[in-house]
């Protein structure tokens, strides 16, 4: 019988050959044990210029090039070590102080050991990234010396050894090879250089002395160098190894959820409280939720309180006790900043609460300590569950510095982190086999499932939308984050157009079915007023002075209800969608485009079929009747808003439709005065427009709107025909209404601003009643700055409620008002090509005149009523969505120009300040480490407003100030996005 | 968890060690098992596999149709005037990290034994044994990259022992190059002998040779690598495979000569040609 040797005996090599085994766990909780080969070699060099030896056996690559060597020979010295010496940080070093090994005024000739490299990526792959540049940098003289490899150097963990002090002990072992090797092999006459340990265990360094090695911890090693001082600062104490003891792996980070019935009784008892969680935008640690039992929204502060709750997820709070009770915080905490050197892959070894998330946490507990303020606390609270997720989809983009070097070709998976658009959203851990291919693109992922045991939440790669900031990609970008539907319309949809197509015309014979109760206005001196290159014309206007003395005004509407019928597929396709969306440079529309730019649309010269609403007013602008009627109009002309301005302001014009919208406008005017007496706000949003190139359609400018009288002209009678039309539709149906609603803001919305203007300015803001809150802010003004008033309608703004739409039977008739308009009831109707709401209350009001009969949809209250919570959503996305195109397309204008402007201070934190530049309506936080090369000191004094800085950069910023600042673009390192960033200039 | 094969640049040392141009340690043995006909065991790195060799003898039952059997069948048909190479690879559960159980139809065994075979076939003298079968059963005990290498070596060690006339050793390794594909790095080493953790990483592929000659039996290449970087890839490898050679044949020789100094054979039937230095 032959028997199977032990085949490493046998092998004369076997003495060269060492195994390394190690036992890792996976994420499934399987334990694997791994056991690879070392081949052991005496040819690996020490790369310094000293050695005589190792340039004899230095190793060549396939071409046969050599690798220069590296360390210098006549190295730097220091006080403690006159003769030159080489650096052997051990990981620990390299861990705490990076950006120490990163200056530019020490720290060279650097021997970083492979056993320091293995361990430093396995706990931070950025870290790990940022020092093999370092090694790639010619002047900095940092070499890897593979001492796992290298015979002499290799060192087997001994029996009852833990894996961390064997590679203490191999450091040290590599640290007295170096020093026995060049002693032996430098040149003649030359000094040997110390070799020097740089540790910041205190355990490692007292055996380093044990040992006879040289050693330093990091402090004691700075203080000896020239300018020592001012990098004592970015050196963390001297730790003992237990501290910096690794997490076991499989320990639960966060608590555990409470079970439902649990919840549902808390809440039934009031005990726990249920709501929609929010993140602040500023601070990724700081959510707040409004529940009916608190006037105040209770805020959810840290990682472990939050307990794993995503924006938008209804959750269940428990209260904390008041002892814990906070003010919301003035810091900003952004995500990016905080967890950038987190390791996707080595989740186990983290922290929980990383030592930078408590520094910044512990600023705030010492800040609101030292209040003497009491009142101003928070009541503060935990998340104890989640009753349904709000998760979607996320668009994001693969942090670059999360990737490994090896992102390779297609077989092993890597875990990487993607970084959602969305800011309130966490990043997401995503395991992909194509990172190399993801990377730099935008991608759409979800979240999969957030466990107690993992610090984020895991994820799915699902599509990519592209390069990042290719046009295409983010537009689709943007759609998908909002949620926007934007594929093309299916047949089903296309089928219920009419079959003419763009043939269709008003039916020439009277007595055809489709002007059964249409009254015929087409002598009417009919015209339409929009925006320029507006195509989709939804209104257009009349007016005639009747005999009395009073006159007729007439808003005419698109009708849209004619083609649309309730329930077939292009009405169902429309309700899903809800709206449309304008982006700059697109529009993604509710309706089929048939329909919407030529059916529907109120086109001059043509007839059209419309729903008009007719009043007859006093010259006082007092309504004396009115009535409702579908119609058959022309329109005599499609008036820009610049057009129509230009002719009413031309008094050589006289011919009758410009009298007639002399007319409207005289009494728009009117109308207006009624509202505002009434307590209509006139509030105010930073608009700008964004100019394109005709042809290509890149942006080349932006350009603040400006205000003409026709605009309002436009808007008074819209608002006039939708507040009519609301009491018509309310009338006919009490129950069933589809109206709109703007509910008043809670008073305590306001107290911030209120605060900051009574302080800043002196100025006081009223809010019983939206008349007062009206009039407060006329008297906001400031004779030196005429922006401040728009600066203050701004913020005020940000105060408000969002208008919803609801169905008149789910709120009592108080409840009805809109507070920003100062109306009693309020509904969209003068918009059906564009708005589903609109489209409804066509159909509504149809039936209240008995034009046509009621369809079961508009009448079922569950139905309507989830119609409405679709169109809310869909609408403030759009607007959302609207925004952020505009700010992307802001962000291009801006490529590569460096502009400055004027700016105004509108937020203000202990370590940064918001800036609003209105020229180009963007907002963006400047941080106190932006102000200067090194971060200046601040004092911020939270009841003031103030930021003072000192030190590197002298600086005195307070709320309200104007500010100079550069605006450029640019792209972020790590991230790879690009945004605006505004650097301040001065302050005035 | 060590480094990565992205470090090679910084040191030119691969993940385990190694040079771009070294073979992993080699061990073989021939004779494993006496009661087959031939068999041979061998270790490329952690790789261990094991090869029993049976026939040339009649061929069994016919199982199912030509190539839809699960053995991968080269050569001709059994009825034929050639013999028929019958490849089945059992990979254990033990063999990599995860145990994992392959069924009878995994995709990427049923190929490996579909080259096996018919690189064999190429290479054994198959038409000095009309109407019969030669079966070669391989076992793989652990894995650690280039595995279809190690099999080839393995199948060619235990044909020779089971004494079936054949042109000259086929003898295989890998290739693979120092950065990924995607990183289109053009001053890329090219590497031998890939170990699981490049394997995973890296482009690769496995070249067979016969004999000392540069006559490519096999290839195999299932990633996508820049053409550019395949020259080299394979020069490599070609010269790894004659490497290879020089350990088996070292193998075999050290047999012989064991099995005349134990007497297993007469001096001199046969060995008269046989290089005993
Ligand atoms: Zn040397």
């Amino acid at each position: 019988m032959a028997s199977l040797k032990r085949s490493v005996e046998s092998d004369p090599l076997a003495a060269n050959i060492s195994n390394k085994i190690y036992v890792r766990s996976t994420k499934s909780g399987k334990v694997q044990k791994i056991v690879r080969e070392v081949y052991l070699r005496q040819d690996i060099p020490c790369s310094s210029k000293l050695c005589q030896r190792c340039f004899t056996t230095a190793p060549r690559d396939a071409s046969g090039k050599l690798i220069p060597f590296v360390l210098s020979d006549s190295p730097a010295g220091t006080k403690v070590f006159p003769q030159g010496h080489y650096l052997v940080p051990d990981t620990n070093a390299f861990l705490t102080a990076m950006d120490l090994f990163e200056q530019e005024s020490a720290f060279y000739d650097v021997i970083v050991l492979q056993i320091v490299l293995e361990e430093l990526r396995n706990r931070s792959l950025p870290l790990y990234n940022r020092l093999l540049s370092l090694t790639k940098s010619e002047d900095k003289r940092f070499y890897v010396f593979f001492n796992e490899f290298r015979l002499e150097t290799h060192v087997p963990r001994l029996d009852g050894e833990t894996v961390n002090d064997r590679n203490d002990r191999a450091v040290r072992k590599a640290v007295e090879w170096y020093g026995e090797h060049l002693a032996r092999s430098k040149g003649k006459g030359k000094d040997v250089p110390a070799i020097v340990m740089l540790s910041n265990d205190r355990d490692n360094l007292k055996k380093a002395k044990q040992e006879g090695v040289n050693a330093c911890s990091l402090a004691d090693y700075v203080k000896t160098l020239k300018d020592g001082e001012k990098l004592l600062d970015m050196i963390p104490e001297t730790q003992d190894s237990d501290q910096i003891k690794e997490k076991r792996p499989g320990d639960n980070l966060y608590p555990e959820y409470f079970s439902m019935s649990k919840m549902m009784t808390g809440v039934k008892n009031n005990l726990l409280h249920q709501g929609i969680f929010n993140v602040s935008p500023y601070n990724y640690l700081e959510g707040s939720i409004r529940v009916p039992a608190f006037p105040k929204a209770l805020l959810i502060l840290g990682r472990e309180n939050i307990n794993r709750a995503v924006d938008g997820d209804l959750v269940v709070v428990e209260v904390l006790p008041k002892d814990q009770w906070k003010e919301p915080s003035t810091q900003v905490i952004e995500e990016d900043a905080i967890t950038k050197n987190e390791n996707p892959d080595a989740e186990e070894s983290d922290d929980f609460v990383s030592e930078k998330e408590r520094k910044a946490l512990q600023e705030e507990v010492k800040r609101t300590q030292s209040k003497t303020t009491e009142g101003h606390a928070q009541p503060t609270a935990k998340v104890v569950g989640v009753i349904k997720r709000n998760w979607r989809q996320y668009v994001g983009h693969i942090d670059q510095s999360s990737v490994s070097q090896s992102a390779n070709q297609g077989k092993k998976q890597d875990s990487v982190f993607v970084i959602p658009m969305d800011k309130k959203i966490p990043k997401i851990r995503l395991r992909t086999r194509q990172v190399s291919e993801l990377l730099g693109k935008r991608i759409l992922v979800t979240i999969d499932a957030w466990d107690r045991s993992s610090r984020h939440p895991s994820g799915h790669f699902v599509r990519s939308l592209g390069e990042l900031e290719t046009k295409a990609a983010e537009t689709e970008a943007l759609l998908l984050e909002y949620d926007v539907q934007y594929r093309p319309f299916p047949k089903t949809v296309l089928d219920c157009l009419p079959k003419e197509g763009h043939d269709w015309k008003v039916p020439q014979n009277l007595e055809d079915p489709g002007w059964k109760d249409r009254q015929d206005l087409r002598d009417l001196l009919i015209c339409s007023i929009d925006p320029i290159g507006c195509q989709d014309i939804d209104d257009a206007l009349h007016s005639r002075p009747l005999p009395n003395g009073n006159f007729e005004v007439g808003v005419h509407i698109a009708d849209v209800s004619h083609f649309v019928r309730p329930g077939n597929a292009m009405d169902a396709e429309a309700s899903i969608r809800g709206t449309t969306v304008y982006l700059v440079d697109k529009r993604i529309d509710m309706l089929p485009m048939l329909l919407g730019t030529d059916l529907c649309s109120l086109k001059p010269y043509v007839e059209r079929y419309a729903f008009s609403v007719i009043w007859e007013m006093t010259p006082s602008a007092d309504i004396v009747g009115s009535r409702f009627t579908k119609s058959v109009i022309k329109s005599r002309e499609a008036f820009s808003y610049e057009q129509a301005q230009l002719r009413v302001d031309d008094s050589s014009q006289q011919d009758e439709l410009t009298t007639n919208i002399r007319i409207l406008l005289d009494l728009s005017k009117k109308l207006k005065q009624k509202r505002l007496d009434a307590g209509a706000l006139s509030l105010s949003s930073p608009e700008v427009k964004v100019q394109m190139e005709s042809e290509t359609s890149d942006p080349i400018d932006v350009k603040t709107k400006v205000h003409l009288d026709t605009m309002s002209l436009v808007e008074e009678f819209m608002l006039l025909a939708n507040t009519s039309v609301a009491r018509r539709i309310h009338e006919a149906f009490p129950q069933t209404a589809i109206l709109r609603r703007h509910g008043a803001p809670p008073k305590t919305n306001f107290d911030d601003l209120a605060n900051q203007l009574k302080v800043k300015r002196g100025l006081d803001l009223s809010v019983e009643s939206s008349r007062a809150l009206a009039d407060s802010l006329d008297r906001c003004v400031d004779e030196k700055e005429p922006f401040f008033n728009t600066l203050v309608r701004i913020m005020a703004t940000r105060c408000m409620m969002s208008a919803e739409y609801f169905c008149s039977g789910t709120q009592s008739y108080p409840e009805f008002r809109h507070y920003g308009l100062a109306s009693e009831i309020y509904t969209h109707f003068t918009s059906p090509i564009r708005r589903y709401a609109d489209l409804m209350a066509h159909r509504q009001l149809a039936a209240a005149i008995e034009y046509e009969a009621v369809h079961p949809s508009t009448r079922s209250r569950g139905k309507l009523e989830a119609v409405c919570k679709n169109i809310n959503v869909r609408h403030r996305n759009a607007q959302l969505a609207g925004r952020a195109s505009i700010a992307y397309y802001v962000g291009q204008a801006l490529r590569g120009k460096a502009t400055e402007e004027d700016g105004f201070v509108m937020k203000i934190f202990s370590n940064g300040f918001v800036v609003l530049v209105p020229k180009f309506g963007i907002e963006s936080l400047i941080r106190l480490r932006d102000l200067a090369e090194t971060e200046p000191q601040a004092e911020f004094d939270a009841e003031n407003y103030v930021l003072t800085t000192g030190g590197s950069r002298e600086l005195r910023v307070e709320l309200f100030q104007k500010v100079r600042v550069r605006v450029t673009d640019q792209k972020d390192e790590t991230t790879g996005k690009r945004g605006v960033k505004m650097e301040l200039v001065r302050t005035y | 968890m060590p480094l990565d094969t992205s470090t090679y640049g910084l040191a030119l040392l691969r993940v385990d060690g190694r040079r771009w141009n070294e073979l992993r340690r080699i061990h073989a043995q021939i004779r494993t098992q006496a009661a087959a006909d031939g068999s041979s065991y061998l270790e490329m790195g952690h790789t261990k596999v094991m090869c029993v060799v049976t026939g040339p003898s009649e061929p069994g039952p016919r199982r199912g149709a030509a190539g839809g059997a699960a053995g991968g069948g080269g050569g001709a048909g059994g009825q034929s005037k050639d013999a028929e190479v019958v490849v089945n690879i059992v990979i254990a559960g033990f063999s990599s990290v995860d145990r994992k159980r392959r069924g009878r139809g995994d995709k990427r065994t049923l190929e490996m034994q579909s080259t096996l075979a018919n690189t064999l076939a190429a290479t054994l003298h198959t038409h000095l044994f009309p109407h019969s079968q030669i079966n070669i059963s391989l076992h793989v005990l652990s894995q650690d990259g280039s595995l279809l290498a190690a099999l080839i070596n393995a199948a060619t060690l235990a044909c020779v022992d089971a004494g079936i006339p054949m042109t000259d050793y086929v003898t295989a390794c890998t290739a693979g190059s120092t950065s990924t594909y995607a990183a289109n790095d053009e001053g890329a080493d090219p590497l031998l002998d890939l170990n699981h953790q490049e394997e995973q990483e890296l482009p690769g592929l496995t070249v067979a040779t016969l004999g000392d000659s540069d006559r490519v039996v096999a290839l195999v290449c299932e990633s996508r690598v820049q053409i550019s970087r395949l020259e080299g890839m394979l020069a490599v490898g070609v010269d790894g495979c004659k490497q290879v050679r020089e350990i088996l044949d070292q193998v075999i020789k050290a047999q012989g000569q064991k099995m005349i100094l134990e007497g297993t054979v007469d001096k001199g039937t046969g060995l008269n040609d046989m290089d005993l230095d």
